[in-house]
């Protein structure tokens, strides 16, 4: 085990893993150490299921449940491109809006609708109404709301709270959406629930109006994406970590990093595994961990304490992850994935017997098909026991796909820990950047201050690509370029200029 | 009305109820994987693959057969590899092409090196495209990673060709831009423009997508914006606008890779795509036609097997798939094509750009 090091990655999830790598292609080799047995964060792959099914044993993977790659993560398809482990992704081809009220279940397609609708954006949203399923959907104050939903939409036009660093302080989903109706909130906020899991009341202001700008409001594709072929670790974390490691990078696993000693060359790493302590020295750290991790390391240390006990830095939070198989498919087939709003336990659903290449194959043989959802709370229900949260989820699924009842073969619960970050933006001197306030200490993940537009997967690959840069830069080699966002389409740039001009001369008139 | 043209109305049809199983507006077949050059940056076939080609060439009396199934979906074909002219009986099968099955549009991708034994061909083919990145025949050579002079042999066939004009034939040099040979690509557009040659180019993918330092290269991006430029002012520079504008942004697009089906040397479909079936996942693989019979059937077979086609993929920015593509989803884009540029330099939708 080195005892020194030009650079240790504290945790080896996307944007550790990417920041290391962007590091070892300049000739560095730095050490990863992640607390976790396997790396990956919340893509890293989970244990596997067994199932003996139709005179076959069947073996499938698990995981957290990240599964979409947006066309917006330019630079982390780039970087996997690059390195030649960027996997054969699968199109979305639709998601589905499922939303029930006791024993009336209304379904709609929505994902289709809103990226290829023939309205341009911003007002591509209006290309739903169109659609004789979402109209049987919506009531007619819902159909009213509208004008709200679209001064809403209007009013995220004219701020960008990444690049302006404006936290929209106390403001959550639902006080930006007043006079929308609930249905409406309830589907905005499943369409953001991937990324922002929390329900309408907790979700922040500025972390819904980032979510809104660089997912769906600026271009009309920009909510087009892909899936993962297979479980994040299997498709790209391991092949990430084995180029790391041919590039002369090292990650050792479960290392929990237990405290940093600030060192006149930089710092004294210590960290516990096996039961054992181990520490070594480095020029330079990047953490890489999700938020309340940093957060906790940050305040156990006597050299760090002090500035970080003014951090507010965003929450983490508990989720839980079911998987059912039945032994017959949905009838008639539908989208691959969707939303479920209205009295469902369940947020997000994705048929993995449609997307995933083991359960396709299983699927193929056995006319079986195969279900993962979501549930993101709220914290009272996620403590709930297993038995209790699955047959919440059971009853869920019966009600949205009646043909399916009865043939429920098997069923997965996992849980998974508060790493999932409730993004938002915070004042500079309380939400971490990328460069800290400590020398030769960086950060990089989802939930890092910069401003660049990116969310989620892009967001940690492109800080974790700032990282290095910081580290590079102070060691005099070249930094990596990053690739641009398209620019909004042109009717969007032209509204959200003049949204901007509103918004600054209102200011100007208080 | 051809059946090229038929298809792009019905596709356009189908497109509006929503229906991704579309009519192919042009077909290419890869006649051999092997192929007598090694050029660095290939990532299908290659001389270095040559001893563990997967699929091996078809004789000639099942090619024909071949190509008769594929000439009921199609009247424009692109004969491609490895190098095409390595397959044995090749102008025997161009002749059949064009005079039994008559097809509408013959195009020859080539390295050139073996045309000068192969010059009969010319009369059956109604384009020819030659790869050069540079010309500088040295620099050349080492993409090739060929014998010394294999470059000059190429650049003077091409000057060749070019100087005799043959009757209906159109000449194309298709350059790839990769981060070392772009500065070089404007000595082979000004090389094209002197001889009235069409100029063409793709960027250089690696695992299916531009290579990230172009990408982010200042001088990338530049070169396509001069190429945009040039193109509106007549130059003779092959690819629609559409198509180089989305080459300086990667933004995504909607793709319909049934347009231009690959047919792989034994006779298989690669379904939906040649990378989606190289990627070996349950979304795509192989039908073989000539086991099918028809192109109804095999495409019946691949709708059932592997499901239907992507949309807005997202997986691949190759020139073959996304000009067809935005050509079939943007009606408008190719009225302006026609209407703006001659008939060899527009986006034609049986004559795509190569790439």
């Amino acid at each position: 085990m080195p005892d020194t090091s030009r650079v240790i990655v504290v945790g080896a999830g996307i944007a550790g893993l990417t920041a290391a790598l962007h590091l070892a292609e300049r000739g560095l080799r730095p050490l990863v150490l992640e607390a976790d047995e396997r790396c990956g964060g919340r893509l890293k792959g989970g244990p596997q299921v067994v199932l003996n099914h139709a005179g076959q044993t069947w073996r499938f993977g698990t995981e957290h449940g990240v599964h979409g790659i947006w066309s917006p993560y330019r630079n982390l398809q780039a970087m996997w491109a690059r390195h030649g482990i960027r996997p054969v992704l699968v199109p979305a081809r639709g998601e589905e809006w499922v939303l029930g009220a006791g024993r009336i279940i209304r379904r709609a397609e929505v994902g289709r609708a809103i990226r290829e609708s023939w309205v341009p954006a911003p007002f591509h949203y209006l290309g739903l109404f169109a659609r004789p399923r979402f109209l049987a959907m919506v009531t007619l104050p819902d159909i009213f709301a509208m004008a709200a939903v679209l001064a809403t939409l209007l009013a995220a036009l004219s701020i960008d709270p990444l690049a302006e660093e404006q936290p929209l302080a106390g403001m959550t989903l639902k006080d930006f959406c007043r006079g929308w109706t609930p249905t409406l909130v309830a589907f905005f906020a499943g369409l953001a629930r991937n990324a922002l899991p929390d329900n309408p009341r907790d979700m922040p202001a500025s972390g819904f109006v980032a979510f809104l700008r660089f997912y769906t409001l600026l271009r009309r594709d920009a909510w087009a994406f892909s899936y993962l072929p297979t479980n994040g670790g299997a498709s790209v974390i391991e092949p990430m970590a084995s180029v790391l490691s041919a590039q002369g990078g090292q990650v050792i696993t479960r290392a929990c990093v237990m405290q940093l000693d600030h060192q006149p060359n930089g710092w004294r790493v210590t960290w516990q595994q096996n039961g054992e302590s181990h520490s070594a020295q480095a020029e330079h750290v990047i953490l890489a961990m999700d938020a309340p991790s940093v957060e906790a390391l940050l305040r156990a240390n006597p050299d760090t304490s002090e500035v970080a006990a003014r951090l507010r830095l965003p929450a983490g939070r508990r989720t839980a992850t079911v998987r059912l198989w039945f032994d017959r498919a949905p009838r008639p087939p539908r989208s691959e994935a969707g939303i479920l709003t209205g009295d469902f336990t369940l947020h997000n659903f994705f048929w993995l017997s449609r997307i995933y290449d083991e359960y396709i194959r299983w699927s193929r043989s056995t006319g079986g098909s195969a279900l993962e959802a979501h549930i993101y709370g709220p914290p009272q229900l996620i403590a709930e026991p297993d038995a209790s949260l699955l047959a919440r989820a059971i009853v869920d699924v019966n009600r949205a796909w009646p043909g399916l009842k009865r043939h429920l073969i098997h069923s997965v619960l996992a849980r998974n820990d508060a790493t999932h970050t409730l993004f938002q933006v915070g004042l500079p001197d309380e939400h971490l950047g990328v460069v800290t306030p400590w020398p030769r200490l960086f950060c990089c993940g989802d939930w890092v201050r910069d401003r660049s537009p990116a969310m989620f997967l892009e967001r940690a690959c492109v800080t974790g690509v700032k990282a290095a840069n910081a580290v590079l830069t102070e060691l005099g080699l070249e930094a990596w370029p990053l690739l641009p966002y398209p620019q909004p389409e042109p009717l969007a740039r032209q509204f959200e200029l003049s949204m901007y001009q509103i918004r600054k001369s209102m200011r100007w008139l208080r | 009305m051809g059946i090229t043209t038929t298809h792009y109305w019905t596709n356009l049809i189908r497109l509006l109820r929503g229906d991704r199983v579309l009519e192919p507006l042009v077909a290419s077949y890869c006649v051999t994987p092997y192929c007598n050059l090694n050029c660095r940056y290939c990532e299908d076939y290659g001389a270095r693959r040559n001893a563990s080609a997967q699929t091996q060439p078809l004789p000639l009396a099942e090619a024909k057969r071949l190509l008769t199934i594929i000439r009921q979906a199609a009247d424009s074909l692109i004969f491609t590899g490895g190098e095409p002219l390595l397959y044995p009986d090749f102008d025997s099968m161009a002749a059949f092409a064009r005079q039994d099955l008559r097809f509408r549009s013959l195009t020859l991708l080539s390295n050139s090196t073996l045309l000068p034994n192969h010059l009969d061909v010319l009369r059956y083919l109604t384009r020819l495209v030659i790869s050069l990145d540079t010309v500088d025949a040295q620099a050349w050579d080492q993409t090739l990673r060929a014998e010394p002079g294999t470059a000059q042999t190429v650049i003077n066939t091409i000057d060749s060709i070019a100087q005799s004009k043959p009757k209906r034939l159109t000449l194309i040099v298709h350059c790839v831009l990769a981060p070392e040979t772009l500065p070089q690509a404007r000595d082979v557009l000004d090389f094209c423009t002197a001889r009235g040659i069409l100029f063409s180019c793709s960027p250089q993918s690696v695992n299916n997508w531009p290579r990230y330092e172009l990408m982010v290269a200042e001088d990338y991006a530049a070169f396509i914006a001069h190429l945009i430029e040039l193109k509106q002012h007549g130059a003779p520079i092959l690819g629609s606008l559409p198509y180089l504008r989305l080459m300086l942004d990667l933004q995504p697009y909607p793709c319909y890779p049934l347009l231009m089906p690959r047919v792989l040397p034994d006779g298989s479909l690669a379904y939906p795509c040649r990378p989606i079936e190289r990627g070996g996942t349950a979304h795509g693989g192989r039908i073989n036609l000539l086991e099918c019979g028809s192109w109804a059937e095999a495409m019946r077979r691949a709708v059932s097997h592997y499901g239907l086609p992507p949309l807005t993929c997202g997986s691949c920015y190759q020139q073959c798939y996304v000009e067809p593509s935005l050509m079939q989803a943007q009606p408008l884009a190719l009225l302006r094509e026609v209407v703006s540029f001659p008939l060899s330099q527009r986006a034609d939708i049986r004559t795509f750009a190569p790439g």
